[in-house]
């Protein structure tokens, strides 16, 4: 590879998500479908990203900022290769790995430790690879002898550490980070910090979704604003998140005019 | 729509999904690399199932003999059914059937139980099913210890084709594992299959020689109808060697010819499971 090629190219990218076949499906809702097939296709989806383009550099760190259901979370799970692209590419130079894994594959009734085994192979870290991780994770998630007991008697705060030391044990070239500063006490809070930084320092790029502004004018030297799938800005952060807070209050005056609150301020 | 319509440019591990041979090579390989997955998630499944009962794995043994003494009463007392050693007849037949049922069961929930997990972690779905395939053949080889057992009272029926059951179980095994595949990939999609795999395995049974012997039903249309059921040759194969036949008092040789069809019938239904089961794979992330 050559080295001054960017380490994430999303060309394009279009995520549809088809509201037919959501958890609720059955198949009498199907069939019904079948019957009326050339009644307004495609009028069931959905796009969640619509004609994305967005360009990361090694070494750069983007925060992705929009309103909730801008397509933030979706666009960090298709960068991860979890959700399959509808149009579009993108290409990622280097192992990604994302935060959002949180206890995602605990096992309740299994024990810390198994569980450390099975969300490992999950990632793909097996063997000795698994084995010399594991000082770190148990050091790290500090749970004590509870680390033999199953995961249904854990506290959430506990879940929540084993989960972090786990999602955080490698070190990715590319890291995916959606909203997970916040987790379990004060104490371990300030831990985690710490070692996202300690991560950040290492990947080659870091893309990260967040609600905290005042994170991405710290941290990240990209922000990209979405909204409704589409790409609105991609600049600097401070640009980019007054952009957003302008936007915000903008559509919430427009609210508060045409709920008829403030009838005086919405006339022409 | 306002935008100009982009070629699909389908990014790494979808590429090979649009042709149906390196589907299957990219299935057999998921399987193939993440074997110690699959070995973790069965040791996690035994280690889960019955450890808050009372008797523990007890039941793996436990069940079929309830099972077959269910039916076993149902027919000697009620239905007056004259067949000799007619425990072991259905034992033969019960411990194969509850095998394949058990495992359909358990992975037709392998991909839809498990949301958080296929939202957001990027791994071959196709261990999920694989594993409920590997933790069904553990339990089986606990049903084989309940036949040793069962085999003590009944023990002038032994005969070296006994030895052949590895060989029916291997069969059995690949017929199962298409199967899984299947129902775990559809179960995702519409969760009705769950309820209808019930009734559909019951029917099945039914309909397949576990209670009587196709021999008992004589030449005619539905004989041939009902042979055609691959669980069919299963059944009787098993029958065969330990049970025996209606004129043999003993265990006999299976019909192997049979044996090879199933076998050749499931190889392809497998392959043919793994490449719709890969095609389907991206959806996982979107439909849950």
């Amino acid at each position: 590879m050559n080295v001054l090629a960017p380490a994430i190219v999303v060309r394009g990218l279009g995520v549809r998500y088809n509201l037919t076949l959501t958890r609720r499906t059955t198949l009498k809702s199907t069939l019904a479908r079948f019957g009326r097939r050339s009644a307004a296709p495609g009028a069931r989806h959905f796009w969640a990203l619509k004609d994305l383009d967005l360009e990361v550099q090694h070494g750069e760190t983007i925060g992705l900022i929009g309103p909730n259901g801008a397509g933030k979370s979706t666009l960090l799970l298709a960068i991860a290769g979890i959700l399959e692209p509808s149009t579009g590419s993108i290409l990622v130079d280097g192992k990604v790995s994302t935060l959002l894994t949180l206890g995602a594959g605990f096992d309740a009734d299994l024990t810390g430790r198994d569980n450390i085994r099975l969300a490992g192979a999950f990632l793909g870290i097996e063997g000795k690879e698994l084995e010399a991780l594991t000082p770190g994770i148990l050091d790290f998630a500090d749970i004590g002898d509870f680390i033999d007991a199953p995961v249904k008697t854990y506290s959430i705060g506990m879940k929540a550490r084993l989960g972090f030391s786990i999602a955080t044990a490698i070190t990715p070239d590319i890291l995916l980070l959606d909203e997970v500063l916040g987790t379990g006490d004060q104490e371990f809070r300030a831990k985690s910090q710490l070692r996202i930084r300690e991560l950040m320092t290492q990947a080659k790029a870091i893309v990260m979704v967040t609600h905290d502004l005042a994170y991405v004018t710290e941290f990240c030297n990209r922000a990209v604003l979405l909204e409704q799938g589409r790409l609105v800005h991609d600049g600097a952060p401070e640009e980019t998140v007054a952009l957003y807070r302008e936007r915000v209050t903008k559509k919430k005056l427009l609210a508060a005019g045409t709920s008829g609150r403030f009838e005086g301020a919405a006339a022409p | 729509m306002k935008t100009s319509p982009r070629e699909a440019v389908p990014a790494g591990p979808a590429t090979a999904r649009r042709r149906p041979l390196g589907a299957l090579r990219e299935g057999i390989r998921d399987i193939a690399s993440r074997r110690r997955l699959i070995r973790y998630l069965v040791a996690a499944d035994l280690k889960r199932t019955h450890t808050d009962t009372l008797v523990g794995r007890a039941w793996w043994i436990l069940d079929p003999l309830i099972q077959m003494a269910i039916y076993w009463i149902l027919f000697t007392l009620i239905f007056e059914r004259q067949i000799p050693d007619f425990a072991l007849f259905l034992f033969a037949a019960i411990l194969p059937w509850k095998w394949m049922a058990s495992t359909l069961g358990d992975a037709s929930t392998s991909i839809s139980s498990r949301v958080a997990l296929v939202r957001q972690v990027q791994f071959p779905k196709l261990v999920l099913p694989a594993a409920s395939v590997g933790a069904g053949i553990t339990g089986f080889a606990f049903g084989l210890l309940a036949l040793a057992l069962f085999l003590v009272p009944y023990h002038e029926r032994i005969s070296p084709w006994l030895l052949a059951l590895p060989l029916i179980a291997a069969v059995q095994a690949v017929f199962i594992f298409a199967l899984a595949i299947g129902v775990s990939a559809l179960n995702a999609f519409y969760r009705d299959v769950g309820n209808i795999l019930g009734h559909t395995l019951r029917l099945w049974f039914y309909l397949s020689p576990g209670l009587y012997s196709l021999d008992a039903l004589g030449p005619g249309p539905v004989r041939t109808i009902l042979s055609l059921n691959p669980m069919a040759s299963i059944l009787d194969s098993y029958r065969r060697i330990i049970w025996g036949t209606e004129q043999v008092a003993h265990g006999v040789a299976p019909d192997f010819a049979a044996l090879g069809i199933v076998l050749g019938v499931s190889l392809v239904l497998l392959a043919l499971a793994i490449m719709g089961f890969k095609r389907v794979e991206p959806a996982f992330a979107r439909i849950l």
